[in-house]
This record gives C-alpha cells, structure tokens and sequence, in this order.
C-alpha cells in the first residue's frame, strides 16, 4: 500500500498529458483528487504511526548489490507527506488557474504530479539508493519546471543553475551513501538508525557525514549554495510555492533530520549545520532587503528559513526536534499562501514589483485577507502557527546566542518583506498597476485560504497538532521517544522578550526600508560577487573557457600531431615499463650468418633508409622496391618460399599502384613543408622505436621456442588434412577462418576503392546525391556541413574532372 | 641469425615510424609499407629461421622431415601480407580522392581546405584568379594560422 | 561442435556476400539487411541463453582441437556484446532505411555493413588472437570503406585521419602479436594465458604495453583517441551511430579481454597504467565536450569520456568493478547510438545538428525531446535510468578500492556530461528557433522506431536492473577466474 502511494503518483503523472486537454477548464481540480486522496490517506495512517508501528515495505531491487526499494512510514515521514500532499492540493488547483489556457498545460501537470510522487519517494524511503533514486528525480522534475518558460533566457539558465547545483551536491551526497552503505554493510536507513553507534564508530564517518551534507545545503539551498533558489523563481508561481518553498527545498532538512539519529550529536554534526545554517540566514536576511520583486523577496524569506531549519536540526535533542518540526510546519502553511498571492498580483495586475503596485485591496480583497492572514504568520505574530514556532525556535537557541543572535536579526527582516509583500501592494485608496486589477477567479484563492487558515487554527490550537503529528516526529528525529506540548501563550519569558526586540527591530526597518533598500541597491546593483558571481565565474565562464583551451591544446586538427602524440606516447609507455619493471635481458647474440644474407640485410637496411631520406617520388618508390624485394629474398633464403612468391607478387602490385597513383598526385618534392621541429621529434621518436622493436624481438627470440603448434601441423598436415605443403594446409584447413576473413578484407577493400574511384572516370558522372536522404530535398545534407549550400561549387568540381 | 635479421627489422621500422609521423601523407603511405614489410619479418623471426628446409612432406613420407621450417608464422605472415595489401591500395586510393577533392596531401593542409568553400579541381590546377580567400572558421574547427595560400599548390607538373 | 558460436559471424558475413550480388536492387538489399540483421539477433540471444544455461561455449571449426586450430568461444562477456552488436545492427539497419541514400547504397553500402557487423561479432567470439587480428582488419576496412562511401569533402578529411591511424594501430597490433607468439610459440588465447605465466614476466608486461597501445587506440583512450572526434561527425547518420555504439568497444573488449585473460601477472603495474589513463580519458574527453558547439562532434568527445569509465572499471580489477564496466558498456552503446540518432533526426527536422541554428524542437517537437532526454539523462547518470546504476556501480567499485582521486573524476565527469547534455537540450530544444528557421514534419517510422526501441532498453536497464546486472556480474567473475576460460577451450568440455 506504502509504495503504491508512492508510484500512483507517477502513473497519474504519465497520464496527465493525454487527459489534460480533454479536461479543459476543470483539469486543475480533477488532478487535485490525487494529492487529496493521498492525503486523506496519509491522515488516516496517523493513528498507526503515533501507536509507534510505522508501515514498512521493501520490494528487492538491486538484491545482488542488497538495494532495495524499501518504504517506511514513521512520524517524521508522514509529516512530510502530509505538507507534500495538502500543499500540494492546494497548488494543483491553484495552477489551473493560473496556467489556463496554456498549451503546455499538459506538461506541467505531468511534471508537477511526477514531481510530487518522487517527493512522496524522497521521505517515504528506507534505502538510501532508493531514496536518491527519487531525490534526483525531483531535481529533474525542478529543471523542467524551472524552465517552463524556455522561450525565456531568465528561465532557461535559473532552470540550469538549479540542476547543476543540485545536481553537484546529488553526486557528493550519493559518494557518501555509497561510502556509508559500503562501510556499513547495509543501505537501509532503519536499520543505520537502530544502530547509531556502528555509523559513528566507522571509518568512514565523517567523509560520508560531509558528502551527504553538501548534498542536503544545496537542496535546501545553504549558504553559499543558495544562489540558485531566487533565480528559481523565474519558474510559475505555482511551481515556486510548492517546490522551492514547501516542499523540495525541505528534502535537505529532512534528510538531515532523518539521519541525525544515527549522524547527529557529534560535534562535526553541531558545528556544521548551525554554523552553515547561520551564515544562510544572514547572507539571506542582507540580500533581502535589496529585492522589490515580491516572488524573489519570498525566495529570500524562505532561505531564511531554511537556514533556521538547518540551524535547529544541528542543535537536536527533543526541544531543538520540537521547535524545527513547529517551524517547519508554520513556514509550509504562510509561505504557499504567500507566494500564491505574489502570483495573483503577477496575474490579475501585471506586475510583481512591490514598488509599482498599490491600493489592490478594493479589487482583490479575498487575497489581500489571505496574505494578511499568512504574513502575520509569518513575522511571527500570535495567535499565528508562525508565533509558536518562532518562540520555540529561539528557546532552543537560547544556550548558543551567536546563533540566536543571528536568527533574531533575520526574524525581523522577516517583518519588512510581509508588510512589502502582503500590505503594501494592497493598501492605499488609488489603485496603481500595469493593468486594471481585479480579484483572482477560486481555483486561485481556495487553497491559499485554506492553508493560512490552517495557520491561524494551529496557531489557537497547537497542541492538537502536536499530538497528532509533532510529538511522533520528533522521535524519529531524536531517535527515541518524546513527549511534549505546545501551547501558544507560554507567559513572559525570554523568548517572549526576543519576540518583542524582533518586531521592534522589524517595525523600524519598514520605516527605513526605502531609503535603506535604495542605498544598497545602488551600491550592489551590479556587483556579482560571492557564490553568485563564484557560480558565474566557474560555469558559465569557467568551463567553456578550460574546455576551450585544453581542447585545442590537446586536439589538434593534424594528422601529423595525433601520429607524433600517439607513436611518442607509445615509445614513452614501453620506455617507462622498462625503466620501472626491468627491461629485457639480453645475451650477446651469436652471429651465423653467410655473406650473402648479410648483403641481403644491407640491401634491406639501404633501400628502407633510402626511402625515408627520399626527396623524390621516384627514389622513394625505388628504394621500396628495394626494400619490398630484399624481404622477398630473406624468405627465400629461410625456407619460405611461398611467402618469398606472394610478397613478390604483392610488392610488384602495390609499386605499380603507386605509380598509377602519382601521376595524378602533385609531384613537388617531397619534403616540402615539413616543419623542422617536428621532423627532429619524428626522427628521435622513429629511431627509439625501432631500437625498441628490435630489442623486443631479440629478447624473445633469445627465449626457448615451443614447437608444439607447429610440430602438431607437422604431424598433422598429409594424414589428416591430405596436404604436403603444411603453409596451405595451415591456410586452407587448419586456420581457414583467417583465409576467409582474408578474402572479406580483399573483397571490401575493393568495393571501397571502387567506391571512391567512381568519379575519376573521363566523362564527369553526376554527384553521388550522398547529401539528401532519399526521397526528400535536404540542402544540407548528412554527411558534409561545410558543404552546405555550396551544390553549384560541387558541380565544377564534377566538372574539373573530365579534363 | 636471428639476431642481425632482428637488427635489420628495427632499422626498417623505424624508417617507417618516421616516414609516418611526415606532414606528407604520400610518405605516411612509404611509411606504412615499410612497417608493414618490417612486423611481418619480425613475425617470420620470431617464428626462429630455418635455412634450406621448406615445411613440405616430401614424396611418399607423411611428415616434413625433423628440422624442417616452422610453417605456422609462414602461413599467418601469408594472410598478413595479403590483408596488408588490401589495406595499403585502400589508403593509395583513399589518399588520391583526398587530394581531388580537398586539393591537398599535407597533414596540415587538410583542415583548412576543409573550411575552403571553393571548390578544388581534380588536377590540382588553383582557378585562375584572386588568391584564396581565408578560411571560414566553421564548427568546432579551429582554422589553423599557417600558410593558406599560393604554396598549397605544390604540383609543378601540372595535368597529365 | 556448436553452429551457434559461429552464427552471429556468419550469418551476417554469408549475408553480405548476397548483399553484394544483389547491388543493383536496392530495396531487396534493405530487406535483406534488415531480415540478416534479425536472424543475427536472435541466433545471439539464442547464444547468450545458452551461455546462461550452460556456462561458457567453445567450438573449433574443421574439429581440429584447440590449441591448433582456431577456436571460438562465448562466455558471459563475449555472448553479451554480441547481443548488444545485434541489437545495434539491427537498429542501425532500420534506421538506415529512411537515412542512407540511393547513392550510398549503388556503391554497395549494405554489403559493406553486414561486413562490418560480421567482423565486430567475430571480434568479440573468437579465442585467437591473430584470428582477432583478421577480425579486426575486417570491420576495419569495411568501416573504411563506410567511413568514406560517398567521397564528401568532410568525410575524406575525418576518413585520412581515421584511417591512418587505424592502420598504425593494426600494425602496432600485428608486431605485438608477432612477439608473443615468439614467446610462447602459441596463439590460442586460453593456452596464452597459461604459456604467458610460464614467460619472462618483464618482458610480457612490455608486451603488455603494446597490447595496451594497439587497443588502447581502437577503444579511444587518451592519449591515444584524437582520430575519434576528428572523424565521427561526418558519414551518414547510420554509420555514425553503429561506430559510435560498436567500434570502440571492440577495442574496449580487446582490453577487457587481454588484461582480464592475458596479462594478469603484473597488475600493479599494467592495471596501474589504464588507471591513470581512464583518469586523463574521462577528463579530457568531457571537457573536450565542452568545447564543442554542434551535436555530433559533443557526442564524439563523450564517447571518449564514457571510455574512460570502463577502463576505470578493468583498472580497478575486482569483480564488482568489472560488472560495473561492462553495465557501464552496454548502457553506453544503446545510449549513445541513440543519441546519434537523435542527432540524425534533428538534421532532418531543422536542417541542422548546429546548437547555434537549431532551436524550438521541445515546443514543436515534444516527442523528439523526448527521445533526446532519455538516453541524454541516461548518460549523465540520472536515475532510475541506465546510466545511473553504471555509474554508481565503477563508483562503488572504486570506493571500495579506495581510489579517492579516481572516484572524484568520475563523479565530476558525471557532471561535466550533465553541462553537456543540457547545452544540446537547452540550445537546441529549448530555446526559441533562430529567426527563419522551418522545422520539418519529415521523422519516417524507420527513424523513430529504433529511437523509442533504445530508448525503452534505457530505461527498462534503469528500472529492471537486476537481471542486467546479474549477467555482468557472471560476466565478472569469469573473468576474475580466467580459469574457467581456459578450461572451456582446452579442457574436455572445450571440443566436442
């Protein structure tokens, strides 16, 4: 049941092309069923769970590699699951809305549905394979809905920017599964968490611990990491509400919290996540204040968030489990609201620039509610959900104040971005806006209502949610059980005060918002610095320019210089072998020879040089000739005298080739040309090659020969193959495949020189119509590009050769 | 005697190594005959040399005599030397073509010729007139620096 | 003695020989290709069932006994690159149906192909090593002749390069084995591998570098893969592809096969090399991606990057790791043909496989991304694709093995693909069409159809992994345990 719930999702997925247009207008709330139906399901488990009986399934996937894909539902996983498939409800119809009428409608359900199965994959998994199987899925589902507006250059590089920034961190964190899992012996997380002591002992500990980490900050977007989330928000609104604000950009949190049971408590553990979770609220607290457009200064709220999630992750321990979870669950149900206002604003007034609109209120009143309603929430006001979250977040932190010091800075820049996002485009009596505003159709406000709505009944009612849901999470990020409740008044304690000082602090920068925001922007406007400009400098420059470079460097155009690469790299390698692993030994060889094989050796030896020093065709093909027929004789002379006939034959054929051939060659001299550093590098690389071979060949010659093949083909040859000449017999009987292969290479060698010489006959032939595939005009052809449209330069060509 | 033959297979080895790694592709094909003569030399070595007893079973015996050549490297440098030669007139042939379309046999020539729009005549004869235009950079080709021009037309004997 | 060893060689070889009659009948020739190609497969899955079934087959042809005559044997590895040879011809023969002209075929392109596949299958079947020579000389010189068939000026520039330095490579292939035969006075491969042990151990490793070079050059590795990306862009769609999947993963298996069989008496030094190559290979290959601004020649410098992955794999020589190079294999050869197909389409549809004048195909062509996207993800290893599982198992190996650096590089290869894919994707799909760009309706069935089918192996390799994987990692431990090998040839199992 587990993972049907799972892989439904992707099913309906491939679905949603082919039915969405049949649906028209109602798509958005037909699609919605699946994630309400999943939720009402996942609700209906909470009983179960909280009875501490998670629901478990495994099907073996890779069992040779013990890779499984194995579900298991406990607290903290049904939390999420929850978030994924309410918020999710709310999104699908939203979108329905928002995207009506648009032709790829149909793709983007497929995409968003896809992505919120393989969302459910991510926090439902207990194999770590299993769940990076679905955490890069939803990287792949967040690069194509990133990119939906790919006419868009915008879209098209925030699209890349967020798959290979994840998709780096993917790769790291998967090295660290592998690295774990291997050390370990097991991928299933159940059972790495019922054992914490075995991940801590292992050698292996903290490399994986550091891997999988830097997978979980660039999912969630940690600072310096998070430079791709605010360029994410060139995706649809939907698409920005949901993924990168409350649901994927969580898998990071939630994978840490998964693991922190049998990961956490170490001080590696501590240090790292609060000390990278703080660096993200204040580098994303500062950008804040210089954004205006109201989706990017969401995006930059929800980095601080992440960056507070991270933080209380790294602190644990029951309190630290209780307030992340409460906070969580707090930012998942202001900021989908949020962002889904943001987005009718875009849609239903035309702009997305706080400073541009105003006075909306009168024409858009259902919205400007539900942003109140959500942003009180989210500058943590009571009686909101966001209040308790953000008081228990700072009572977790009360013992580490450099770390509370910096929430509570960025908890006040929180205030400005709400009353920038959810007052200011409202209020006023004038409306101003690109466009005649008027309030978003249903489908466009229902789920927002709803979700803030749910915001302000946790916010009254805390601990309802706490029992069902909060208390059995936090023991799955604990490790043990808990046993807390929430309430929303605590009295007047220090958080409280904290509470105070941030909406103070908050209050005074929205009074110097303008002047303050201004001030920066004119000094940052352009300045790419940071990861921003680190990520500019490495990808987008850095790549081509390396790739670039070394591709030059390494592939030339040039025969010449691949031979020299390919001929030295040999030599060196033969070389280096014999330098580290000994080289051959040789005895001083005994010479036996009579005069005239000498002289038959000297003729060889004068005829190869000959050609090599050749500045004439001529001499070149003498000396060869010269060569070619001295090895003729020294088969002769060795008893081989079939050999000494066929290569007889052979070079007399090949000499006359050539001389057909050159009278159509330019005969300038040969050696034109030739470059005389490379000539010396030739030269040095021909003579250690020749001295190598020669060497090689002695060593083995010097070595006892085994004659039993030989001696078998002897025996062999006139009783069982009915032959007396056993150089045939071998030919034709014994190794007969190499003959027929021999006869394929002759035939196809022939066929190809045919092809090649179709068209030196006296009367030009027409062009071999090689560049249109049959039956249709293609001008630019298959196999030529450089070609192309020059058909008219062919056919002088054709006409060159009937001269 | 191995020796020396050994000695001589290195020689003409090398010979062809260096004639191979020339700009000129008609010496690239020198070279490759050579070292192809050489490996099958080192094949026939490296089977051991016999003198004067060819590995044939004489009238009425029903084995070569003891001492007789080794027939097996005879037999393979047989198929080697033919694939050889099948191999060798492909390249001849393939080297010809070359030169009617692209109007060059240089290693480095070949590239840019490529790029060259112009169409080059079978003879190698360049179109009276201008001198030719630089080449266009096209693809990931990097044209190269080098000379482009008149010195490309290295025939000095014109059409048969 | 078992035919099915030998069928998927010469089914295809007896094949193109009729092809080669029926020259001036075009579509016969196209059926014919298709209906060789099919037989082709299924004697192939019949081959790799059988291997499953009944562990590793050998058979030598005339009865003489191995080692005298030349055996064939299939074992995990070989049985399991020959399906995927099969299914990559066959892909190739119907795509080719709607992608090789008129022209092409005149001068014999069928033929030639079945020529090349025969000489690829024979490659990774036979169990001797000048024989893998003659192998190796026949998809050589049939990819010669497809590499150039057609003469156009771009395919003769890649075609000098290509061939060149293919020729060396023989040569150097051809020297190497020369030697070792000299040494041991054998060519068989199961008896090599024990007459190699018996050797001077420096100077088999020195041999062992030879070995290294000539396949090295084949399989594309650095330093050695300049000819790769300088060739591969410029024939046919079709023949692209098939190189792209096929060849240098002939030469790949010529390592897998020499340093898991052959030469494992100095694994600290010969393994040690191909590690710090696999290294500079995935490295550089990606990079020189980067630099690349038209779709094929990207395409072309992955190959070399992907390379590098499985030579990782073979460098890191444990049995997990060899599985994960020969996943890692088949993954990439269905994912990068498909790519190359791909490519094929989108010159067809916009005229153009040039990031800079293409654009607009996901708004105008969803099903063509979609094409795109699969086997593009799978090679960036995105799960729950193919390339995911490969990826993770040579970095599993490789943690395992405690090669830190190794494991960083390809982990930052793994992401280095991902830039490139999305460039393709970003440029050509997703952003608007050039100004004056028309984008065709011209996709034939016989284009999509092996596009969807290589792209369903991707993600059915993805989701279904386990069996994949079972079969790579039977591969693995035959080659951990080259006994098994030897004893299939030489022992009594090995001449029925």
């Amino acid at each position: 049941m587990l993972s049907a719930a799972v892989l439904i999702g992707f099913a309906v997925a491939a679905l949603a092309p082919l039915a969405t247009p049949a649906l028209g207008a109602r798509a958005g709330w037909v699609w919605a069923l699946l994630p309400a139906g999943l939720a009402t399901w996942f609700a209906a488990q909470i009983p179960q769970v909280r009875a501490g009986a998670p629901l478990e399934q495994a099907v073996p996937w890779l069992p040779s590699l013990g890779i499984e894909l194995a579900f298991r539902l406990d607290g903290l996983s049904l939390v999420f699951a929850l978030m994924i498939t309410i918020i999710g409800t709310a999104v699908v119809i939203y979108a329905g809305g928002y995207l009506r009428g648009d032709r790829q409608l149909p793709r983007f359900y497929l995409l968003l549905l896809a992505f919120m199965a393989a969302m459910l994959g991510v926090v439902v998994a207990d194999d770590l394979i299993s769940l990076f199987v679905f955490w890069e899925l939803t990287s792949l589902t967040s690069y194509f809905l990133i990119g939906y507006k790919h006419d868009k250059e915008e879209s098209r590089a925030g699209a890349l920017q967020g798959l290979l920034i994840t998709g780096s961190g993917g790769l790291a964190m998967l090295a660290g599964f592998l690295l774990l899992g291997a050390d370990v012996g097991t991928f299933r997380i159940s059972a790495m968490l019922a054992d914490p002591a075995v991940v801590q002992a292992s050698p292996v500990y903290l490399p994986a611990l550091l891997l999988i980490a830097l997978g979980a900050f660039t999912k969630s977007a940690q600072f310096p990491f998070h430079v791709w989330l605010p360029n994410a928000m060139a995706a649809p609104t939907p698409v920005s509400s949901y993924l990168h604000s409350a649901t994927m950009v969580k898998a990071g949190v939630y994978l840490l919290a998964r693991l922190a049971p049998a990961m956490g408590g170490t001080a590696v553990w501590f240090w790292l996540l609060t000390g990278v979770g703080t660096a993200t609220l204040l580098a994303a607290a500062t950008l804040a204040l210089l954004q205006r457009d109201a989706k990017r200064l969401l995006a930059y709220s929800t980095l601080i968030a992440l960056g507070a999630l991270v933080v209380m992750v790294g602190v644990g321990g029951p309190l630290g489990a209780e307030a992340m979870l409460a906070f969580m669950v707090a930012h998942a149900l202001y900021k989908a609201p949020l962002f889904m206002v943001a987005g009718n604003l875009d849609h239903e007034a035309g702009s997305r620039d706080v400073t541009v609109l105003s006075g909306l209120g009168r024409a858009m009143p259902i919205s400007w509610a539900v942003a109140l309603v959500a942003a009180i929430s989210a500058a943590g006001l009571p009686p909101m959900l966001g209040f308790v979250g953000k008081e228990l977040a700072y009572e977790t932190l009360l013992p580490h104040p450099w770390a509370l010091a910096a929430l509570v800075a960025a908890s006040a820049v929180m205030v400005p971005i709400v009353v920038l996002v959810a007052w200011r485009p409202f209020a006023g009596r004038e409306p101003r806006a690109p466009k005649a505003a008027h309030e978003a159709p249903v489908s466009m406000w229902i789920g927002p209502a709803v979700l803030a709505t749910l915001g302000l009944g946790f916010g009254l009612a805390p601990d309802v949610l706490a029992q069902a849901l909060l208390v059995p999470a936090a023991a799955g990020l604990v490790g043990a059980p808990v046993d807390f409740y929430l309430k929303l008044w605590h009295g007047v304690n220090a958080a409280l005060l904290l509470s105070i000082a941030t909406i103070l602090l908050g209050a005074f920068l929205v009074l110097v918002w303008r002047p303050l925001h201004d001030a920066l922007r004119t000094r940052f406007a352009d300045v790419r610095v940071g990861p921003a400009g680190i990520y500019d400098a490495l990808v987008l420059r850095g790549i081509p320019t390396v790739a670039k470079g070394l591709t030059k460097r390494v592939q030339s155009d040039d025969l010449q210089h691949h031979l020299l690469t390919i001929t030295g790299f040999t030599v060196g390698l033969l070389a280096l072998t014999a330098v580290v692993r000994g080289g051959p030994t040789l005895a001083l060889p005994t010479v036996d020879g009579a005069l005239h094989e000498f002289l038959v050796l000297a003729l060889i030896v004068v005829g190869a040089l000959g050609t090599a020093s050749a500045h004439s065709r001529l001499r070149a093909i003498t000396s060869l000739g010269v060569v070619g027929f001295g090895i003729a004789l020294l088969f002769v002379m060795f008893s081989a005298p079939d050999l000494a006939v066929t290569q007889f034959l052979v070079e007399t054929l090949t000499v006359i080739v050539l001389a057909l051939v050159l009278t159509r060659l330019p005969s300038a001299l040969l050696r034109d040309g030739e470059a005389r550093g490379r000539s010396r590098l030739a030269l040095v690389i021909a003579a250690t090659a020749g001295a190598a071979f020669s060497a090689l060949l002695l060593a083995v010659t010097q070595t006892p020969f085994d004659r039993r093949l030989s001696d078998f083909f002897d025996a062999a040859s006139y009783p069982d193959a009915l032959g007396s000449n056993v150089v045939n017999v071998i030919l034709v009987d014994f190794r007969a495949i190499d003959t027929l292969g021999e006869i394929f290479v002759l035939a196809v060698a022939a066929t190809g020189a045919y092809a090649l010489l179709r068209r030196l006959g006296p009367r030009p032939e027409p062009e071999i119509a090689y560049a249109a595939p049959r039956g249709s005009a293609d001008p630019a052809g298959d196999g030529e590009p450089s070609d192309a449209g020059t058909p008219g330069g062919r056919a002088a060509d054709d006409g060159g050769a009937g001269s | 005697m191995e020796a020396p033959v050994a000695l001589t297979v290195g020689i003409v080895f090398g010979a062809g190594v260096y004639l191979v790694l020339q700009r000129n592709l008609l010496r690239f094909v020198f070279g490759l005959i050579l070292i192809s003569g050489a490996v099958n030399v080192s094949i026939f070595v490296a089977g051991r040399l016999t003198r004067g007893a060819s590995p044939f079973v004489p009238e009425g015996a029903v084995a070569p005599p003891a001492g007789s050549a080794n027939a097996l490297p005879q037999a393979l440098i047989l198929t080697a030397i033919v694939i050889g030669f099948g191999l060798t007139v492909f390249a001849i042939v393939l080297l010809l073509r070359t030169y009617e379309r692209l109007g060059t046999v240089r290693t480095d020539e070949l590239p840019e010729r490529l790029d060259d729009p112009r169409p080059v005549d079978r003879n190698g004869d360049a179109p009276a007139g201008a001198p030719r235009p630089r080449p266009m950079p096209q693809g990931g080709t990097v044209p190269r620096t080098g000379p482009s021009g008149t010195d490309a037309r290295d025939d000095g004997e014109g059409a048969p | 003695m078992s035919w099915l060893v030998i069928a998927p060689i010469l089914l295809p070889l007896a094949a193109s020989a009729v092809a080669f009659v029926l020259h001036r009948r075009p579509a016969l020739q196209r059926g014919w290709a298709l209906a060789t190609t099919a037989a082709t497969l299924a004697a192939s899955l019949a081959l790799l069932a059988e291997v499953s079934r009944g562990g590793i087959v050998a058979t030598t042809l005339g009865g003489w006994p191995a080692p005298f005559g030349i055996t064939f044997v299939a074992d995990h590895l070989s049985a399991i690159l020959v399906v995927v040879g099969a299914v990559m011809a066959l892909a190739t023969a119907a795509y080719a149906l709607a992608d090789v002209d008129a022209g092409r075929e005149g001068l014999g392109y069928h033929p030639l192909f079945l020529v090349l596949v025969a000489g690829v299958h024979g490659a990774f079947l036979t169990g001797d090593l000048f024989n893998l020579y003659v192998w190796f000389e026949v998809l050589l010189i049939a990819s010669f002749a497809l590499l150039t068939l057609g003469s156009g000026r771009a395919q003769l520039e890649g075609g000098v390069k290509y061939v060149a330095v293919n020729l060396v490579s023989s040569l150097f292939f051809l020297a190497a084995i020369g030697l070792t035969y000299g040494l041991t006075g054998t060519l068989n491969m199961a008896d090599l591998a024990g007459a190699l042990r018996d050797a001077p151990p420096n100077l088999v490793t020195l041999l062992a570098m030879l070995f290294l070079v000539a396949f090295g050059i084949k399989a594309a590795i650095f330093p050695l893969f300049f000819w790769l990306p300088a060739s591969y862009h410029t024939p046919p769609t079709a023949v692209a592809a098939y190189f792209a999947g096929m060849l240098t993963k002939v030469g790949v298996y010529a390592l897998l096969r020499a340093f898991t069989l052959l030469f494992t008496g100095d694994v600290a030094w010969t393994h040690g090399v191909l590690a710090v190559l696999a290294g500079f290979t995935m490295v550089v290959g990606v990079l020189g991606a980067a630099a690349q601004n038209e779709m094929r020649r990207i395409l072309a410098f992955h190959i070399v990057s992907q390379i590098g992955y499985m030579i990782l794999g073979l460098a890191l020589y444990t049995p997990l790791a060899l599985a994960g190079a020969l996943f890692y294999l088949v993954h990439n050869v269905v994912a990068k043909a498909n790519l190359f197909f791909v490519a094929g389409l989108v010159r067809r549809v916009a005229g153009s496989s040039d990031l800079d004048a293409v654009g607009g195909l996901y708004r105008h062509r969803p099903w063509l991304a979609i094409g795109f996207l699969v086997p593009a993800f799978a090679l960036a290893g995105f799960p729950p694709l193919s390339g995911f599982w490969a990826k993770l198992l040579v970095v599993l190996a490789g943690l395992e093995a405690g090669a830190w650096l190794l494991v960083v590089l390809a982990l930052g290869t793994g992401l280095l693909t991902l830039y490139s894919m999305t460039k393709i994707w970003q440029r050509a799909f997703w952003a608007p069409a050039p100004e004056g760009l028309e984008l065709r309706r011209d996709a034939p069935a016989a284009m999509v159809v092996p596009v969807a089918a290589l792209a369903g192996v991707t993600i059915l390799m993805g989701v279904a992994v386990e069996p994949f994987l079972a079969l790579a990692q039977a591969a693995a431990a035959e080659m951990m345990d080259p006994a098994r090998y030897v004893a299939a040839v030489l022992g009594e199992g090995g001449t029925p």
